[in-house]
């Protein structure tokens, strides 16, 4: 180690680049080709009119010069029963979504079940997280009819498969020397989960909460506009009825509540560390 | 009371770490263990109370043999079997007072467990516990604000809140300082003496293991080749159970390992 170290001779070159992103130089410049290919081949397929988005502008036009003041007078006692009732669909639908994602999350979990109870978890899981809170809203409007109940459900099942799966990571990233330990007093399965394994995701469980409620009042509003009750409802008939100005007061209050919810959020994940 | 009979280990496909163990004690004082990394140590302990199982063989404890239990017998095997770890295995988000509740777990009923709805006897027991082990003014403290030194106090009360039958210790000095190493080897072994409670414990160190063991046992790559009292293991006994050079030069030359 000590005589040829010692000093750092430059009487050699060597040449050095960055390794490509995509080795082969035929698969990287095809793949190049391709995807300009397709880019011009998809704008040329758009019929883009031009004369009809310069019809639209006037109209445009219109409904921002009717936004504008906002009129949260003549509707205002719609605009806060609908608020409340967004809100409410938000509390209902996180609390009993994480508590049901519990359980799930801990099926899904390699690390704690055995594999036909993983592969169920897991099954339940993907497919709560497999189609999106609008599509969910339309079909539980179908099921069960207009109103607050849909959007309970759709944000229900929403709920179990963010928070199931992010509570299925935790549990699979725990410590397992404490599992051991628990294990090696006599504890039973059960007793194992409750005293190792949760107080070691309670932290993240707390966080998540948190973060999905400030996800589920956004979602809320927007399963509202196909009929799942709440704000996204009462702005639905404000546009229905060109009332430009009710539909841009409830934008504005929609803007502040989750702002207002976000830092709350924000902070009481941050006092949970 | 404790008997290993031709036990073997293998973890996967590679060579078996246990290569047919065999082991008994009768009495009621301390074994140490000792012997190389990957000699099997950790392996013979954990095989005990099941955190491992073992390929062939048998352990009868108290006239049970171990391997065979399962489900709620394995359960009632194990509360009677108290163990300390390397690196504490406390739940950390936990407080003292739970993590030493802890060690009933196996005679609570589950609700009870998870509401920490324990017997006052229990609890009782938990606070002379933490007073013996000098930890009583931390009781609602949560472990990860403990020492390494303190952590290790609770694992001791935590397991023989068990009232075990037997205690096993897996290098539970090897994360602490020399110092609070010493402190807590003292702890353990004048616990168990005053309970009169036969300890199998792993030990890195073999000064140690001479100074507290009444009886030390070499193991070398899965099976004995020592056996007997602290004052007979000598230096060529030394050689027979430690694989590597440096190993052997650490243990037998240890005041050049602090001078490092």
């Amino acid at each position: 180690m000590s005589g040829t170290s010692s000093t750092v001779s430059a009487d050699q070159h060597y040449v050095w680049h960055k390794p490509h992103f995509i080795e082969s130089l035929w698969v990287r410049i095809g793949v190049i080709i391709l995807s300009v290919v397709y880019l011009v081949y998809a704008l040329s397929t758009l019929e883009i009119d031009f004369q009809r988005v310069a019809r639209g502008i006037p109209r445009a036009m219109q409904i921002f010069s009717g936004a504008i003041p906002p009129d949260f007078a003549a509707r205002g006692s719609l605009i806060v029963s609908g608020f409340i009732e967004s809100i409410q669909i938000t509390f209902l639908a996180t609390f009993v979504g994480v508590l049901l994602s519990i359980p799930f999350g801990f099926m899904a979990a390699r690390n704690v079940t055995i594999l036909p109870v993983y592969g169920l978890g897991r099954a339940i899981v993907i497919v709560a997280r497999s189609l999106h809170p609008v599509v969910l809203g339309v079909l539980f409007v179908k099921a069960v009819g207009f109103g607050a109940v849909a959007g309970v459900l759709t944000l229900l099942i929403y709920t179990i498969g963010f928070v199931g799966k992010l509570i299925a990571e935790a549990v699979e990233e725990i410590k397992y020397g404490q599992i051991e330990a628990i294990r090696s007093t006599g504890a039973g399965y059960f007793t194992i989960l409750i005293y190792a394994v949760f107080p070691q995701i309670m932290p993240r469980l707390i966080g998540l909460t948190m973060y999905q409620l400030d996800i589920n009042l956004r979602a809320s509003a927007v399963i509202g506009l196909v009929g799942a009750g709440g704000i996204g409802s009462t702005l639905n008939s404000a546009f229905g009825r060109y009332d430009y100005g009710t539909a841009s007061a409830i934008l504005i209050v929609m803007i502040g509540l989750i702002l207002v919810a976000e830092t709350i959020s924000g902070k009481l994940r941050r006092f949970t560390r | 009371m404790l008997e290993i009979k031709d036990l073997v280990k293998s973890y996967g496909s590679g060579e078996p770490v246990l290569k047919g163990l065999n082991f008994s004690t009768e009495g009621k004082n301390l074994t140490a263990v000792i012997g190389s990394s990957g000699a099997g140590k950790s392996t013979m302990l954990r095989s005990i109370n099941r955190l491992v199982t073992a390929d062939s063989g048998q352990i009868i404890f108290e006239g049970v043999d171990l391997l065979k239990l399962q489900g709620k017998a394995l359960q009632n095997a194990r509360r009677q079997i108290g163990m300390i770890f390397q690196a504490y295995n406390l739940v950390d988000r936990l407080t003292v007072m739970e993590n030493v509740l802890s060690g009933r777990l196996g005679y609570v009923p589950f609700l009870q467990g998870a509401f920490r709805k324990f017997p006052q006897d229990d609890i009782d027991h938990a606070y002379q516990l933490l007073k013996r082990v000098g930890l009583s003014q931390y009781v609602n403290k949560r472990c990860d604000e403990l020492s390494g030194g303190e952590r290790q106090r609770v694992g001791v009360a935590r397991a023989l809140m068990q009232n075990p039958r037997i205690l096993l210790a897996d290098e539970p000095t090897a994360s602490l300082d020399p110092k609070t190493s010493e402190l807590i080897m003292e702890l353990i072994a004048n616990l168990t003496e005053e309970l009169h409670l036969p300890v199998l414990i792993n030990l890195h160190n073999v000064a140690q293991a001479k100074y507290y063991a009444a009886r030390i046992v070499g193991l070398r790559n899965g099976v004995m080749v020592f056996d007997g009292k602290p004052d007979e293991l000598t230096d060529e006994h030394l050689e027979k159970i430690y694989t590597s050079k440096d190993e052997l030069s650490e243990q037998l030359n240890p005041e050049m390992e602090t001078a490092k």
